[in-house]
């Protein structure tokens, strides 16, 4: 990131290339739409090169891939054809919690740790983190009590967490 | 949206909160809760890492085989951008080629000669105001060293261990080898037209020979050094004087020290 800051375009070009399957990845799994998946991934690429302080410290694909959500949610509530208050809340972009976690990760070992969770736990967090919707609605939609949603997602991501044990790690 | 009032509850929320699935306002208020409740906060701290890891499950692959496919156009117009911001932001336009008549590059060549010599004397100029200049600070910087030199000399002998200090009302008369120093504190400012002058009794005489005249700063402080001998000098005072200073003491002295 220091030669991106330092206007180098070929460092920019590896960051590219390292990073926009994530990017890309998340904003598709929400949008569930090509053409706004890589405007959002071209937005953010061209974000950060013309201000590459927003991105402070920590790991760096944990940092894009909270912009890569938030800017989708974004598009999700600009698009308005929803209640506002059924769009989750953004995530805290320079929240740093994430940053070990992420360190180790690559997309089969998440793959796998999900596959390990029961139907009713990795749905609702599926549909949390990529579909665009808050908990209320995840429960309106398939008829289970909201307070059971809230637990399974509890539970799921505790799950989630010991499977991806040493991995994740704060 | 009711969050519940028990803490397990509040546990469920803080899992919706640290996924990133909670409306605004609710988040709003788990937020609250985290800053003040420390078992929330271990929580959210717990299992936030493992919602961010989500993102990884969605990552793309080259090939479209183990998950979507990133389009191959994507990174050249992103890059075009990318360069394109780098290029110099002002291209001079060519101009077109004009051929000078005959009489033209005659006439240009004279007003070149006459602006060169026009110039030169310019430069000439110059560089005489900056050579003044570069002396002028020359001169100051020798100064500022001599007086931090002073500085640093009246410093180690009101320091010094060897120093003979005379107590007087606000300070102290110090003498140090043939140095005689005034060092004061908390000394009114004199009234309007007049100003402190120091006096020093040389030894042997009766009569107070004038001295330095001087001025406290706002803060009522003065430190300084008398161009009289200590060794010739039997006593020092101060008094309060008309501005410019007076030959004889005109007034009864603010302070005085008997040297031995």
């Amino acid at each position: 990131m220091a030669l991106v800051r330092a206007r180098n375009a070929d460092a920019f070009e590896a960051l590219y290339d390292g990073y926009h399957r994530l990017v890309y990845g998340v904003a598709l799994r929400i949008l569930g739409d090509v053409p706004a998946a890589e405007d959002i991934t071209q937005g953010v690429f061209l974000k950060l090169w013309s201000s590459p302080d927003l991105y402070r410290s920590g790991n760096f694909p944990a940092w894009l891939a909270r912009v890569a959500r938030n800017r989708a949610l974004d598009v999700l509530r600009s698009k308005a054809f929803r209640a506002e208050s059924e769009l989750p809340d953004a995530v805290p972009e320079n929240d740093s919690l994430e940053d070990v976690a992420f360190a180790h990760l690559d997309a089969a070992k998440v793959r796998s740790a999900l596959a390990l969770l029961p139907l009713e736990q990795r749905e609702p967090i599926e549909q949390g983190f990529f579909g665009g919707i808050t908990h209320e609605e995840i429960a309106r939609r398939s008829g289970i009590p909201l307070g059971t949603i809230k637990t399974r997602i509890r539970s799921g991501l505790r799950k989630l967490r010991d499977a991806l044990d040493g991995a994740v790690t704060v | 949206m009711n969050l519940d009032d028990t803490h397990d509850a509040m546990l469920d929320d803080v899992a919706v909160y640290a996924l990133g699935a909670m409306a605004p306002a609710d988040a709003e208020r788990v937020r609250g809760h985290l800053a003040t409740c420390a078992r929330c906060r271990a929580e959210y701290e717990a299992l936030r890492p493992a919602a961010g890891a989500l993102a990884y499950s969605a990552e793309a692959c080259e090939t479209g085989q183990n998950g979507p496919h990133v389009s191959a156009l994507l990174k050249p117009r992103i890059m075009r951008e990318v360069r394109a911001s780098l290029a110099p932001a002002v291209r001079e336009r060519p101009r077109p080629a004009f051929v000078w008549p005959a009489y033209l590059v005659a006439a240009a060549c004279i007003a070149i000669a006459l602006l060169s010599t026009i110039s030169n004397i310019s430069v000439g100029g110059q560089l005489k105001t900056a050579q003044a200049e570069l002396d002028a600070n020359k001169l100051a910087i020798t100064q500022s060293e001599r007086a931090l030199d002073a500085d640093r000399s009246t410093i180690a002998d009101l320091t010094s261990a060897d120093a003979k200090r005379y107590p007087v009302p606000n300070g102290a008369v110090i003498a140090r080898g043939g140095k005689i120093y005034l060092a004061m504190h908390d000394m009114p400012t004199p009234p309007k037209g007049k100003v402190y002058q120091a006096w020093t009794l040389p030894k042997g005489s009766k009569a107070m020979a004038p001295s330095i005249t001087f001025v406290p700063d706002p803060h009522g402080v003065a430190v300084l050094a008398l161009p009289q001998d200590a060794r010739g000098t039997s006593a020092v005072a101060i008094s309060v004087e008309p501005d410019g200073g007076s030959k004889a003491p005109t007034t009864k002295p603010v302070a005085l020290a008997a040297l031995n």
